[in-house]
């Protein structure tokens, strides 16, 4: 057992920390809340400068070869600066679908240019149903004659609308018994013909989009693993995605702290601060028992998948803990700023917005609950 | 990082539930519920002497004291196996009273106690509480009066669970009436028999005995004083700070068992397990459990890394304990109008395991610290919020 970081990761969450701090301040969120794109080439570059993008990816492909943990070192920097852009749909989630279940021409051709920052990656997944589980995929890919035919709509593809590639969930079935079955993954350039991505009016001004396809055509070569076959490596992607998405979490419930225990320690009334009174304490102590344990449930989770070992429990235990704890300490983080934490012009309203996102990006607890249940033999 | 435990670890686990299978009787552990799980009764002490032998209740002390000077982690490990196994592992001598006297104890004291303790062969009784003094420990009255070579001891206990099974009595008494409150308290050992010690049972809902325990003019001789005087409350809080630790283990048999109560049990057809509500409890269950283990070995790595433990180990109190109330109620939840059986009756589930655990679980967040003032200590030690 060892809870702490290594050196190195320490230093990389320094660098980290330091760089979005100067780089991704609040006033920079807030802009890209509002703006189409959602990101900067400026900064998109010097992430890619810091060897960010291709932190997942092999040296061999041109990445850093770093691990998950470190993934979720950075992630959780990430999380605390509230970082917008489509860095995790590349880095983490395309990227994770291409090391893990793409052809070694896949990976030759794309992931060098990922990690240089020259290509931006997304998944399109959920479609009207609003899940991730596997029954609810049911856009078509036909095989009339030499080439696929895909058409149905998607809904909630983050980045669809600045991204080169697209990772685009099918069916090549009809929907069998076992839902699982008949799945296919494509790798589709977003300029297809047939593609068209519409931004969706969201709580966090993250940027999710509508993506529909009308006969676009895919060829086979272009298949993202086995025919029929997706759903295994959907369903990997979707649990790295999910620890992913709780480091970003974990990373905001510090933020939140740090916002909540000055304020608790400066502001009087009553003649006192309000953090010597037993209510705000509670609250606070609260906070940090729902933050620590996120944390710890994250980089158990992180480390699992770091090392090779089986993680599917540890997964979804950590996203179903993790998106109820972080969603309560910033509920009561709210509660005890009182009402300037209300005001659009402080920041904590960032992280709740942010923090909601992520509670249901790659399903929310009663999603990773059941699958757990399945895990555990229910 | 790594959350994995290294081969010895794995394997020492391996040999330690190995042998607990073996010895372990159905006397033992019917005294150990009768108990409320705590160490004292005679079965236990037989079990001990086996089991201890192998340096096993004190593995992390020193091999010159009984120990097999190995890591907290270990140690954390072998009495969550013993809190699984539903062995008594709530020890006041092994586990506070001894690392108490090995800091700040006479070499004297060390030697006359720690050995048989690591052997399992003496019990302590915490004797902290007063009726007047449970959260606020530090204002507690009985009062021990210097008389030449020995302290004349007066006053009453109350909540001392371990008295009618322990030998010793860890004694907090007020030996300066005019200093601060906190800096006139002195611990002292008091075997139990001493003329004038009288201990009263106080029967709980779970129907365990503690005890309250008065002191009427006991002779206490100043050699049992423990360390200094007057500085008794300081190592009081300082043990706290290195044993308050709650193993996730006992109430994670139980879980296994509604688990798999709930696979087996059909309703309406199918097995309550297939339910999509009581899966999704189940699964909070397993998931909160997972976090309960996390703060639980956080402690001792903290521990290993030759740092102490601070609002850390009131952290894992509040939150095992608070899973502990959480995991009862889900069971009751599973068994419905079943959960109210007693064991005896012969329609009781789990042989009323649930019905017992869940009237038990009420103490949790009470006894060693409260809940509230664990949150109290969170937030000052934790968080540096100023004092009310």
């Amino acid at each position: 057992m060892d809870y702490e970081l290594n050196q190195e990761q320490q230093i990389l969450k320094d660098a980290a920390h330091n760089f979005f701090l100067k780089e991704c301040p609040s006033a920079f969120v807030r802009q890209m809340m509002e703006d189409e794109k959602g990101y900067t080439v400026d900064l998109w570059k010097k992430m890619a400068a810091q060897g960010w993008m291709g932190l997942l990816i092999p040296e061999a492909y041109g990445g850093t070869g770093g691990n998950f943990l470190d993934m979720a070192v950075l992630l959780y920097e990430a999380g605390y600066a509230c970082l917008p852009g489509p860095f995790f749909s590349t880095a983490v989630l395309g990227s994770t679908a291409l090391i893990d279940g793409g052809s070694e021409f896949q990976k030759k051709e794309l992931l060098p240019q990922v990690s240089k920052g020259d290509r931006i990656l997304t998944v399109a997944w959920t479609e009207g149903q609003g899940t991730y589980a596997p029954q609810a995929i049911l856009t078509r890919a036909v095989l009339p004659k030499l080439f696929y035919l895909i058409s149905g709509t998607k809904l909630f593809v983050p980045d669809a609308h600045v991204a080169d590639t697209l990772i685009c969930a099918v069916r090549t079935q009809e929907v069998p018994r076992d839902p699982e079955d008949g799945i296919s993954l494509f790798l589709l350039p977003r300029q297809s013909v047939g593609i068209q991505s519409q931004l969706l009016k969201t709580m966090a001004g993250d940027k999710l989009c509508e993506v529909t396809f009308d006969r676009v055509q895919a060829h086979g070569k272009d298949l993202l693993g086995e025919v029929n076959r997706g759903w295994p490596l959907l369903k990997k992607v979707l649990l790295k995605a999910a620890v992913a998405k709780c480091a970003e979490m974990s990373g905001a419930g510090q933020k939140v702290l740090d916002m909540v225990i000055p304020q608790v320690k400066e502001r009087i009334q009553f003649g006192k601060p309000i953090g010597s009174f037993q209510a705000v304490q509670y609250h606070c102590a609260d906070i940090l028992t729902f933050f620590e344990t996120s944390k710890f449930m994250t980089f158990q989770a992180a480390w699992r998948i770091s090392e090779g070992l089986s993680f599917a429990k540890e997964a979804s235990m950590s996203k179903a803990w993790v998106s109820d704890a972080i969603r309560k300490a910033v509920a009561l983080g709210h509660q005890v700023m009182g009402g300037m934490g209300f005001m659009e012009e402080h920041d904590l309203q960032l992280y709740f917005k942010r923090t909601k996102s992520a509670e249901w990006a790659f399903g929310n607890g009663d999603f990773h609950r059941e699958l757990l249940a399945r895990e555990m033999g229910l | 990082m790594n959350f994995a435990f290294t081969k010895e670890e794995e394997a020492l686990i391996k040999e330690v539930r190995s042998f607990i299978g073996q010895e372990r009787t159905p006397e033992l552990i019917a005294e150990s519920r009768d108990l409320g799980l705590i160490y004292g009764g005679p079965e236990a002490r037989k079990f001990m002497k086996k089991f201890a032998a192998h340096g096993w209740l004190t593995p992390n002390w020193p091999k010159e004291y009984g120990g097999l000077g190995s890591s907290e982690i270990m140690t954390y490990l072998i009495r969550d196996e013993m809190a699984y196994a539903e062995l008594p592992y709530i020890f006041v001598g092994a586990h506070m009273a001894g690392p108490t006297i090995m800091r700040v104890g006479s070499e004297e004291m060390k030697k006359k106690f720690l050995p048989p303790l690591a052997r399992g062969e003496l019990e302590f009784a915490l004797g902290y509480t007063e009726p007047q003094a449970g959260s606020d420990l530090v204002s507690l009255t009985m009062r021990a009066e210097e008389k030449g070579d020995f302290f004349l001891v007066n006053g009453q206990k109350t909540f001392n669970t371990h008295c009618h099974v322990a030998d010793y009595h860890w004694l907090a008494a007020r030996t300066d009436l005019q200093a601060p409150k906190h800096k006139g308290v002195s611990l002292m050992v008091v075997p139990l028999n001493t003329p004038g010690i009288t201990i009263r049972p106080l029967i709980t809902m779970a129907f365990w005995r503690t005890n309250e325990v008065i002191y009427d003019n006991v002779m206490v001789p100043k050699g049992n004083l423990v360390g200094e005087k007057n500085k008794g409350f300081y190592y009081v809080m300082s043990a706290l700070d290195f044993e308050r630790m709650v193993p996730p283990g006992a109430y994670r048999k139980l879980f296994e068992e509604i688990v798999e109560y709930a696979k087996e049990t059909k309703v309406g057809g199918a097995p309550l397990s297939k339910d999509p509500l009581i899966r999704q409890k189940l699964a909070q269950m397993a998931t909160e459990l997972d976090v309960a283990n996390l703060l639980y070995y956080q402690l001792a790595d903290i521990l290993d890394k030759g740092k102490i433990p601070n609002y850390q180990s009131s952290m894992e109190k509040l939150f095992v304990t608070e899973v502990f109330q959480h995991i009862t109620q889900t069971g009751m939840e599973v068994l419905g109008l079943y959960g109210q059986l007693k064991k005896g009756s012969k329609w009781a589930p789990l042989s009323g395991k649930v019905e017992l655990f869940h009237r038990w679980s009420v103490v949790e967040t009470i006894y060693a610290g409260t809940s509230e003032i664990q949150k109290n200590i969170i937030a000052l030690r934790g968080m540096g919020l100023p004092r009310g």
